[in-house]
């Protein structure tokens, strides 16, 4: 059945420029679907996340379009159709876990059980307690609890209904490094064990890649890409998305000179550079950018095998490299054309080269690892 | 003698709780509406509520004549229903504490309402509460201290009430002789005995008044 969203919305951002803050409207205007999978909502502030939220939880109504979850209108324009927000079957966790100060954990999730009988209530908020590990906390307030466990409490009185769809809105962003990573992992067996779509908001970039089955990034209320991870992370489809998930090496001077059927590869041209890459569906002459990750590059000694004449390889001189702990950043200016690399490589490696300013080495950029779009 | 302290003493008090009941009542209910709501003429509504509060209590007096009078709109109709007046009677003196208290009430609700944060009463509705379970669970138990402070000032104003209650209820010796109006009267009879212990319960009743209101305000506050 599913989550089937297509919805347009205005909606206001405050933008600051230099003193004074300004506030301006977007449309946020996305149609996507979803199964029982965890769902990652991956965009930057103001992209309208938190906006799509309070449309799909009757918080906040639409212009217009259609929302229905498990096959039930939840909203449509058309049909005049809005159901108030306690019809709508679903969980949401707040940013700031709204919960209510004034009543214990147990009190707290008993709150989305009213029509429960007295019994299955009881059970349901140890079933609760016990789906979360939180058995302890039960008879705590609030104000008592670490910001880990606060998250808990708000993930219990979400579930404790048995909702269709779970909201979960930046559900980490308070939280230590630590937590964050244990708390990630968790979220993912759970969503596996309530089978549930699960709709995660986030502008973490390694906890999107870290839960997501598919991540869906917005970028100015558009969608800009809806892919598993793996298809954002390699065949970004645009600038926005390509920006978003890191890649930093971007060239937007390309056009496809050849294409290989038989390698399935194309040759792109940028300036005076040629280079060799994975594409989706390119046809010669085709504009396009490219990029890759500062990660992904591998750099070498001149002399090392592997010359100038080798596809995807460069000499380049070493323009400055910047100590960023376990990691080391290095600018390159390659020596027979005119572009700039930055590359990000294990500070462990980089000292096993030996590498210093002005030194010259060859880089190598790998097929696979070439992003174009 | 005691008879001239103990009934202005428990008509006073008497007309004070009548009125502070229902200055709670509707006043959280308006607070709420005002603090939740909009509506087309909500300004014009919020300055109707707080007039009282910087109207010369002999306009309020005045106006509220000419509305409960024998001629007056309200006093009309309870003359057919009830075939009396209320004009000199004690539930006048209510009238006259209700309308000057109930700003006190409002506002501070109101204050109090307004900060309450309102994703927590979203979280609510999605819960599956209505806008009256989640008010009476939620949003009036975290502003129950403004409510409470509101309260204290209302019932404290209600004791002191003097312009509007001589105008409505008169000064009628065992019926509406409020400890305020005694001690007036008092005063003008020259019996400076009787006016001085009324100025000391007075003063005491509003020192405990402040002591109260002290007290709510330092009570510990919900971490959020």
């Amino acid at each position: 059945m599913g989550v089937k969203v297509d919805i347009r919305k205005c909606y206001h951002e405050a933008e600051s420029s230099g003193k004074r803050e300004t506030r301006k409207a977007f449309l946020l205007d996305v149609s996507f679907e979803i199964e029982n999978e965890l769902v990652v909502l991956f965009g930057p502030s103001g992209s309208g996340k938190t906006t799509l939220f309070k449309c799909i939880s009757g918080i906040t109504e639409p212009d217009g379009g259609k929302i229905t979850v498990d096959g039930k209108v939840y909203y449509n324009k058309d049909k005049k159709i809005n159901l108030p927000i306690q019809k709508r079957n679903l969980g949401y966790v707040f940013q700031s876990y709204t919960l209510f100060p004034h009543m214990n954990v147990r009190k707290n999730i008993e709150c989305g059980l009213k029509s429960w009988e007295k019994e299955s209530r009881e059970e349901r908020v140890m079933e609760m307690l016990s789906l979360l590990h939180i058995e302890e906390l039960e008879t705590r307030y609030p104000s008592q609890l670490s910001g880990g466990q606060k998250q808990r409490v708000a993930m219990a009185r979400a579930l404790a209904p048995g909702p269709e769809l779970l909201l979960l809105d930046e559900p980490f962003s308070a939280l230590d490094k630590e937590i964050r990573t244990e708390l990630t992992e968790k979220i993912k067996n759970l969503q596996n064990k309530i089978g549930i779509p699960v709709l995660f908001i986030t502008h973490n970039l390694e906890e999107a890649f870290l839960l997501a089955d598919r991540i869906l990034v917005l970028h100015g209320g558009k969608v800009q890409q809806f892919g598993t991870p793996d298809e954002i992370f390699y065949h970004p489809e645009n600038r926005h998305v390509a920006e978003l998930i890191g890649l930093s090496n971007i060239f937007d001077d390309a056009w496809v000179e050849g294409y290989d059927e038989a390698s399935r590869s194309a040759v792109l041209k940028s300036g005076d550079l040629r280079i060799r890459v994975n594409p989706l569906n390119f046809k010669p002459g085709d504009k396009v950018s490219w990029g890759i990750h500062p990660e992904n590059m591998t750099l070498l000694l001149p002399g090392s095998g592997s010359e100038d004449k080798d596809e995807n390889t460069y000499s380049a001189y070493v323009s400055s490299i910047i100590n960023k702990g376990p990691k080391k950043k290095i600018t390159l200016k390659l020596a027979r054309h005119n572009k700039v690399l930055a590359a990000e490589l294990p500070a462990q490696f980089v000292d096993t080269l030996k590498l210093s300013t002005g030194d010259l080495c060859l880089v190598k950029m790998e097929m696979s690892k070439v992003v174009a779009f | 003698m005691s008879d001239q302290i103990w009934f202005p003493l428990f008509i006073t008090l008497w007309i004070a709780a009548i009125s502070s009941l229902l200055v709670l009542c509707s006043g959280v209910f308006i607070a709420y509406i005002f603090a939740r709501r909009d509506f087309r003429g909500k300004e014009l509504a919020e300055l109707f509520v707080t007039l009282p509060l910087i109207l010369p209590p002999t306009v309020i007096g005045y106006l509220l004549v000419i509305l409960v009078g024998k001629n007056g709109f309200l006093g009309q109709l309870v003359y057919n229903v009830l075939g009396t007046g209320i004009l000199f009677t004690w539930q006048a003196a209510v009238i006259a504490a209700y309308t000057v208290s109930l700003p006190l009430m409002v506002r501070t609700a109101q204050a109090a309402i307004e900060i309450v944060d309102k994703e927590l009463e979203y979280a609510a509705y999605i819960l599956g509460r209505t806008e009256l379970e989640t008010a009476l669970l939620i949003t009036l138990p975290l502003a129950k201290r403004g409510i409470l402070a509101g309260l204290v000032l209302s019932f404290a104003r209600a004791v002191g009430e003097f312009g509007a209650t001589l105008m409505l209820a008169g000064n009628i010796p065992g019926k509406t002789n409020t400890m305020s109006i005694s001690i007036y009267s008092a005063f003008q009879a020259g019996n400076n005995e009787l006016a001085n212990i009324l100025v000391l319960v007075l003063i005491f009743i509003s020192l405990l008044s402040i002591a109260l209101t002290g007290k709510i305000a330092s009570r510990g506050k919900f971490e959020v």
